[in-house]
């Protein structure tokens, strides 16, 4: 009787959580940029929306609530969405501060840390900063790479949307 | 021809100018131009200057930003080269472009007190300077020399540091072993081009307003 209650106190707060129908632990998984690779070539036959970011770039933490948001109304849609640190991982305040965040946040898809050194990481992932957001389509191309490398062209929340929009042909409207 | 016509073979001129301008990651400017100029910015010093000012045969400008651990990081090192080059003719100057309250003036002023910066450091609040050179990163090196044009720019040395959550330094390629800047700035002085002229700033984006 006990456990019945204390489940439906769980689904209940889970409910009034925003997207926690899914019931989904959120961990930080620490990866190499091979598997990071592997793990995004899964992926294919989905929309994949990988979000480059760490705890150090106020401009990534000010965006995460919307890359939140977005999962929410286009995850039914064939989009998947991953988020991928460049938190110092031998910083272990700021990799408790990375999870922590994500938990916050109910960051509930896939969550990596990148295991690499950061000038390397960035050579592989070719960006020169973050924040930065790829856009993949179901073959598995990367078809939009969204930056701030350009002064005169930074991305903005619209840019994702544009592009989703234009990935998928089940889309929500852009709200 | 309509005016709308116009505007793809304007297109091309002006991509075909930018992509003559750019440099390997800059995407604004290259080595070898004339390094863009900027009037009239405050300093923490509570003067205001421009690039004319400065007599100095080499001039190192710097993009920094107080809330980045990536400056915070690397401002000992960079107090270090200004060290370095004493009674020499470079200066070095610092440049914020960022709005945000913390990379403003007067944190600006805490952080040069708090740090010790023995160098000059400004802020344009219009964002122009570093649009005008391309900047996207904080720390982001530029060398100009005696004609004002950029010879060098990037990261200060082949090692940034960030500072961490306690407090730290942590270089991510350990001890620095090429000093790109300090080795520009040499070169520049001995009227020598840079063996390394640009590398792959790293460090925090810097947020420009959008237009």
């Amino acid at each position: 009787m006990h456990g019945r209650v204390r489940d439906s106190l769980v689904l209940a707060a889970c409910l009034l959580a925003a997207g926690c129908s899914r019931l989904r632990p959120i961990t930080l998984q620490q990866v190499s940029f091979d598997e990071f690779q592997r793990r995004l070539a899964a992926l294919r036959g989905h929309i994949v929306v990988v979000d480059i970011w760490a705890t150090w770039c106020p401009p990534c933490i000010e965006r995460f609530p919307r890359m939140v948001e977005m999962h929410r109304r286009y995850r039914d849609h064939g989009v998947r969405f991953v988020s991928l640190s460049v938190d110092n991982r031998e910083d272990q305040a700021a990799v408790e501060e990375a999870r922590r965040f994500l938990q916050r946040q109910n960051a509930s898809f896939d969550n990596y840390l990148l295991d690499e050194n950061i000038l390397k990481a960035f050579e592989k992932l070719d960006i020169l900063g973050i924040p930065a957001v790829f856009l993949y389509d179901r073959d598995g191309r990367r078809r939009y790479r969204l930056t701030g490398d350009d002064p005169r062209r930074q991305f903005t929340e619209k840019d994702i949307e544009a592009a989703l929009q234009s990935l998928s042909t089940t889309a929500p409207e852009m709200e | 021809m309509t005016r709308k016509r116009w505007w793809g073979p304007l297109g091309l001129v002006w991509l075909a100018g930018a992509l003559l301008w750019a440099g390997k990651y800059n995407t604004t400017v290259d080595i070898g131009r004339k390094a863009p100029g900027f009037t009239k910015l405050p300093g923490t010093d509570g003067k205001t200057w421009s690039l004319a000012d400065f007599q100095e045969d080499v001039v190192v400008l710097v993009f920094l930003a107080n809330h980045c651990p990536w400056v915070r990081g690397g401002d000992k090192d960079l107090l270090q080269l200004v060290n370095e080059f004493r009674g020499k003719s470079v200066r070095v100057v610092g440049l914020a472009v960022n709005l945000r309250p913390d990379d403003t003036m007067p944190a600006m002023k805490e952080h040069a007190a708090k740090i010790g910066y023995n160098f000059l450091y400004l802020h344009d609040p219009t964002q122009e300077t570093g649009r005008q050179y391309g900047a996207t990163r904080t720390p982001e090196f530029f060398v100009l020399n005696k004609e004002r044009k950029i010879v060098y720019m990037g990261l200060l040395h082949n090692s940034p540091a960030q500072m961490m959550r306690d407090g730290a330094v942590h270089h991510a390629n350990g001890e620095p072993t090429q000093h790109y800047v300090r080795d520009a700035v040499r070169a520049a002085l001995a009227g020598k081009p840079a063996a390394v002229a640009e590398t792959r700033a790293q460090g925090c984006t810097v947020e420009y307003a959008t237009r």
